[in-house]
């Protein structure tokens, strides 16, 4: 067949059938749109990263670890090309008030400190901290210009929580600061409505005036480095090759060319996981494409029997068909994409916490082709099954109705079926960016629908047996609405009705949502409220060994309970077995640092590399006791049996990541002193108590001379716990104290984002679901015009036939939340008790909501679909039968 | 796909040219046997015929319904296939041809005409009439679909969709698009079967005069004697049976 002529075909064919195929296209779009507007959130952020990366990083490169630079970085980076550097140092503390006149504390906060090198002469604009990207102060000058020994700029947030003005002074580490300024806006600040505090800069010298920086203290050393204007992308990265080979593996060194490698891969994964939800809905939508194609198919027998009576061969009517679901998936696709690009523009106004609107930019053109190539690819993957059909037609079906379909060859069927499913396994492969997921993904998909299939085959079965058992055979006048309820009922478990598929349609929707937020339930409420009782409130962190008779008599005078306190020494691993530190890197890969242009494949193959190279690079704390702890469980091995050796007891899962087991000898590099352990034993640890816990614990006697600092954790009443903080911060203000809550809280923000997010995409199955249950209403308005006919003919008014349809609706929408419930329930039992070994608890109200908003959406979506069959008058109908 | 028979196209490699005379026949049936299951019995529809049709003749097929009249003309389409026996259609047998061959076979040998005309619903009547010229890659298919419409008196009303024309017109289309891509060989049920007689009349003298113009071999399906009164032939079938063969030229074998 020529081209033209099957173009001109595929046109024709497409005349009659444009009512019933707008609910193709709706099924393709709903899962389209999910699709690009994941995949456009997404790459609008990586483009944002990427756009502003200069600006994210505040300089062209930057380096940063967790002890002081080496003294001659500043030749390294010199020679490396750098005409500028400033020196940065962030922390966490407290600040309080002063005193009240009476001499009371004055109110305290934790804030995160950033301290940075100011010069004389760097109170030019553009000169200093930041080299890139704009720092917002009031009064807008320069930082450098407000900044000295002893003034702070804060965040106005800070102000109003300790209640006091620009121009106050406030304490850090007991010393008085001068509040020079306020902070509006930090190029360099990724962790928008993540920070553990509001922002104070202090200057370096403040710093330490402050007392913060002491053996021990946590605290990140940053240097940002500004190249000549002329460098180039080579020359940069040339310089950063060089930095990390001349340091040590402890420093991470980026440009802002490799544009946050770290922000960037957890967009990915975020990325990956909401990606597979949105292709959920687009499979899903691939159902109501086989079916809406299937019904199409049906009214087209006498046409396609005539086609091939003309002498058009089967295969080509199957192309036919083919080009014709291809063109309608290319409408729904293009549907999907208008609507993928306006759920991203209207989102960030619907739910301004989950994206800034700075960040949207909706015309991705990798988004849109995305969706072009889904949503095409499952309109004729999902057409395929059906159109087989159209190969069986006789053509002796022009002269006999009932001509006995042809053969077809052996294995078709399992051809499209295999076709089918490996083009789900491909898409979901594209969309998680792992052939592992994919497979695991597109498994678990197949094993669902059937299982709902079958459930909502029976649950279909056994509602429709009600009817006859149930009131609808009582003796004696019977109720109207019990007829109601019997008609609807017989009419859900009609044979041949076609509601299977939007039932498991909804059921999945309603399983994704459900379990989603089940999960969410059970991780908010564990961490919320589910912390063992006895468990400590605060931490301690710093607490200086001479200060903690003190401090605990503070503590014991408000009236904390349960209170532990473990001395702690910082120490860094320099060898494992005589192996440096470098070589274990090397050997690792671990030098390389990130690719300089993070592709979209490097995926999360390298989480085992990054786990150990974490594990190994980290300062490490360690501590020393007699005895372990309850929650502590010896699991290989003896504690302290060895006379002859310095012995370290090693928690397993971190000994795993270390790669070292029993007899391993670490050395350790103890702020300067050069100190051998040997495993002697390796220890389980229930982190759940939210207890002291260490990977490393050290055999008592060893660390005794070593610099030291003692970490305590206690429980506190949370109305004493604002009190103490002000007393530490006024009689011991290098003290930071860290209330769990508010860490737990931030951790169940973040969750609570991600949850919706997939809830939201979640709903897009169910609207795909509606769709479906719209088109199988739709597809059966012949038989239902005739019903409704035939039921005005019996007496029925329009809204008694509405009831009729209403209840059959309903109870669809019921057994489809029924198996999704059902589904939902075990699916996130499953995560929950599995995995994230948390203790199930029955949450009664998303079950009942799953139930009842079915309910509601099938109602209303089927009755919608029926409009046209319930305006029908009888006598039209019934002339046509004629 | 299925039933995909590569290599060279038989049809068009025509079979070594029986010596000139007598002419091949356009149709030739032997044994041509069709059973169906119906139920737990086997009906056979159509039992043991075998005839041949002359090239250019006009052959009439009667008989009650149930006699086998339908399906006889289906298993000389291809459109159904034998239980027993072969169909030789222009010197090659086809009852063992693919559906795709049978398709090609259909597109440039056979022509159709139905009691209830078959048109495609989504087409207009000129586009119905089009579609086999464009099948077959007849050169300008616009001109000649426009002709046939035209000869059978419909020049003016093929921008109508089929639901528009009257019954008698809907059939006229359909001789309309039978019989333009010219083929040698056009099978009618019924034609006449759903129109009024004086419908049905004018159908028939435009079917007549369009075979007589282009050399058509016409079988045509009809239990209405008059119409087979125009027939050279006629063929009386019963029970699947030929019963008996009246008129035609002598020397047309019957019955093996």
């Amino acid at each position: 067949m020529r081209p033209r002529l099957y173009l001109d075909l595929v046109r024709r064919e497409s005349r009659g059938a444009r009512g019933r195929m707008v609910f193709f296209a709706i099924c393709l779009a709903v899962g389209v749109a999910a699709v690009v507007s994941v995949a456009g959130m997404s790459a609008s952020l990586d483009q944002g990263i990427r756009g502003q990366a200069r600006q994210l990083l505040a300089a062209d490169l930057a380096i940063s670890g967790r002890q002081p630079l080496p003294p001659e970085t500043g030749e390294r980076v010199t020679a490396a090309g750098a005409i500028d550097r400033v020196d940065l140092r962030e922390t966490v503390t407290v600040v309080a008030a002063p005193p009240g006149p009476d001499g009371a504390p004055g109110p305290s906060q934790l804030v995160e400190v950033k301290a940075v090198g100011v010069r004389a002469g760097d109170d030019e604009p553009g000169a200093g901290y930041p080299f890139y990207g704009e720092l917002r102060l009031r009064p807008d000058r320069p930082l450098a210009a407000l900044l000295d020994a002893g003034s702070a700029v804060v965040a106005p947030e800070l102000l109003r929580r300790l209640d006091l003005e620009v121009g106050d002074e406030l304490r850090v580490g007991g010393e008085a600061f001068r509040v020079a300024g306020t902070v509006l806006g930090e190029p360099d600040n990724l962790r928008v409505g993540f920070a553990v505090g509001p922002r104070m800069f202090l200057s370096l010298d403040g710093l330490v005036r402050a007392g913060l920086v002491q053996q021990g203290s946590r605290v990140i050393y940053r240097t940002l480095v500004r190249m000549p204007e002329a460098t180039t992308a080579p020359e940069l990265a040339a310089a950063v090759e060089e930095l990390r080979g001349e340091l040590a593996p402890t420093w991470r060194v980026e440009s802002w060319r490799e544009a946050q490698p770290a922000l960037r891969q957890g967009v990915r994964r975020v990325d990956r996981f909401l990606a597979l939800v949105a292709l959920l809905s687009l499979l899903v939508g691939g159902i109501g494409v086989a079916q809406t194609v299937r019904a199409w198919l049906a009214s087209r027998l006498d046409a396609i029997a005539v086609l091939k009576c003309l002498g058009v061969r089967p295969r080509e009517v199957l192309a036919l068909y083919l080009g014709q679901t291809a063109l309608l998936g290319l409408a729904g696709s293009l549907l999907g994409m208008v609507a993928g690009v306006a759920v991203q523009v209207a989102l960030p106004h619907l739910f301004p916490d989950l994206i800034p609107v700075e960040l949207v930019h909706p015309f991705q053109p990798t988004a849109l082709a995305r969706g072009l190539v889904l949503g095409l690819g499952v309109a004729v993957l999902f057409s395929v099954p059906p159109l087989v059909t159209a190969l069986r037609v006789p053509p002796a079906r022009v002269l006999r109705s009932d001509a006995q379909p042809l053969p077809l060859a052996r294995g078709i069927y399992a051809a499209a079926g295999a076709a089918l499913a490996a083009g789900v396994v491909a898409m979901a492969t594209l969309q998680s960016r792992s052939l592992a997921l994919g497979l695991a993904f597109a498994g678990s998909l197949v094993a669902a629908a059937a299982l709902l299939a079958l459930a909502g085959w029976l649950l279909i079965r056994a509602v429709g047996r009600l009817r006859d058992g149930g009131a609808g055979h009582q003796e004696g006048p019977r109720s109207r609405r019990a007829l109601y309820l019997r008609h609807g009922l017989a009419a859900l478990a009609r044979p041949g009705s076609s509601t299977l598929s939007a039932v498991v349609a909804l059921g999945l929707g309603t399983l994704v949502v459900l379990a989603m937020s089940l999960v969410e339930r059970h991780l908010v409420s564990q961490l919320d409220a589910d912390v063992p009782a006895d468990a400590p409130s605060v931490f301690l962190v710093d607490v200086q060994p001479e200060q903690w008779p003190g401090v605990r008599r503070l503590l014991d005078d408000n009236g904390a309970e349960a209170v532990d306190s473990v001395p702690v020494v910082m120490a860094r691993i320099s060898a494992i077995d005589g192996q440096g530190l470098a070589d274990l890197a090397e050997e690792e890969g671990l030098d390389g640092g990130p690719a300089a242009d993070g592709g979209a494949n490097d995926g999360d193959a390298d989480d085992g590399d990054s786990d150990r190279r974490w594990a190994l690079t980290r300062e490490q704390r360690l501590t020393y006791m007699d005895e372990l702890p309850e929650d502590n469980e010896v699991v290989a091995g003896t504690l302290w049996a060895d006379p002859e050796r310095a012995e370290i007891s090693v928690e397993e899962d971190f000994a795993g990541d270390l790669g070292v087991g029993l007899g391993s000898v670490l050395a350790f590099d103890v702020q300067g002193v050069p100190l051998e352990l040997t495993v002697t034993s390796l220890r389980s640890v229930d982190w759940g108590t939210f207890g002291i816990n260490f990977f490393f614990v050290v055999e008592p006697g060893v660390l005794d001379a070593a610099p030291q600092q003692r970490l305590a954790a206690v429980r506190l009443a949370p109305e004493a716990t604002q009190r103490v903080q002000d007393q530490l911060a006024a009689e011991y203000p290098n003290v930071t104290l860290i209330q769990i809550r508010q860490i737990l809280e931030k951790i169940i923000a973040v969750l609570q984002r991600i949850s919706l997010a997939v809830r939201f995409l979640g709903g897009f199955t169910v609207l795909a679901g509606i769709a479906i249950l719209a088109g199988a209403v739709s597809a059966s308005a012949a038989r239902r015009g005739r019903e409704v006919a035939l039921l005005k003919t019996l007496g029925f008014t329009r809204a008694g036939v509405a009831a009729v349809f209403s209840v059959e609706y309903a109870a669809l929408g019921l057994v489809a939340g029924a198996i999704g419930a059902l589904g939902g329930g075990a699916l996130a039992w499953a995560v929950l008790t599995g995995p994230m070994e948390l203790e199930w608890s029955w949450f009664p109200a998303p079950f009942f909501a799953a139930l009842a908003g079915m309910t509601v959406l099938a109602v209303a979506g089927g009755l919608a679909a029926s409009a046209g069959a319930l305006r029908r008058r009888p006598i039209e109908v019934l002339r046509r039968e004629v | 796909m299925p039933q995909n028979t590569p290599g060279p196209d038989p049809s068009k490699t025509a079979p070594a040219p029986t010596p000139a005379t007598p002419p091949r026949p356009a149709v030739r049936l032997s044994g041509l046997t069709r059973r169906l299951p119906s139920g737990d019995r086997v009906l056979t529809i159509v039992d043991d015929v075998s005839l041949t049709i002359a090239d250019g003749e006009f052959v009439a097929v009667l008989g009650p319904s149930g006699s086998g009249k339908s399906t006889l003309l289906a298993l000389m389409a291809g459109l159904d296939r034998p239980s027993a026996g072969s169909v030789e259609i222009d010197g090659e047998e086809i009852q063992d041809l693919s559906e795709d061959r049978l398709a090609l076979l259909r597109r440039e040998k056979v022509g159709f005409v139905f009691q209830s005309f078959q048109l495609l619903g989504n087409l207009t009547a000129r586009e119905n009439v089009l579609l086999p010229l464009e099948l077959a890659r007849a050169a300008e298919p616009g001109r000649r679909a426009d002709e046939m419409l035209a000869a059978v008196g419909l020049a003016e009303r093929g921008h109508h969709y089929p639901s528009q024309l009257s019954g008698g017109e809907q059939q006229r289309v359909a001789l309309a698009r039978a019989f333009a891509p010219r083929p040698p060989i056009l099978l009618a049920d019924e034609p006449t079967g759903n129109l009024d007689s004086a419908t049905g009349g004018r159908v028939l003298d435009t079917l007549s005069d369009l075979k007589g113009r282009l050399g058509t071999t016409l079988v045509l399906v009809t239990h209405d004697p008059a119409v087979a009164e125009r027939a050279d032939r006629r063929i009386h079938l019963r029970d699947g049976r030929v019963e008996r063969i009246e008129g035609g030229p002598a020397g047309a074998p019957g019955p093996a």
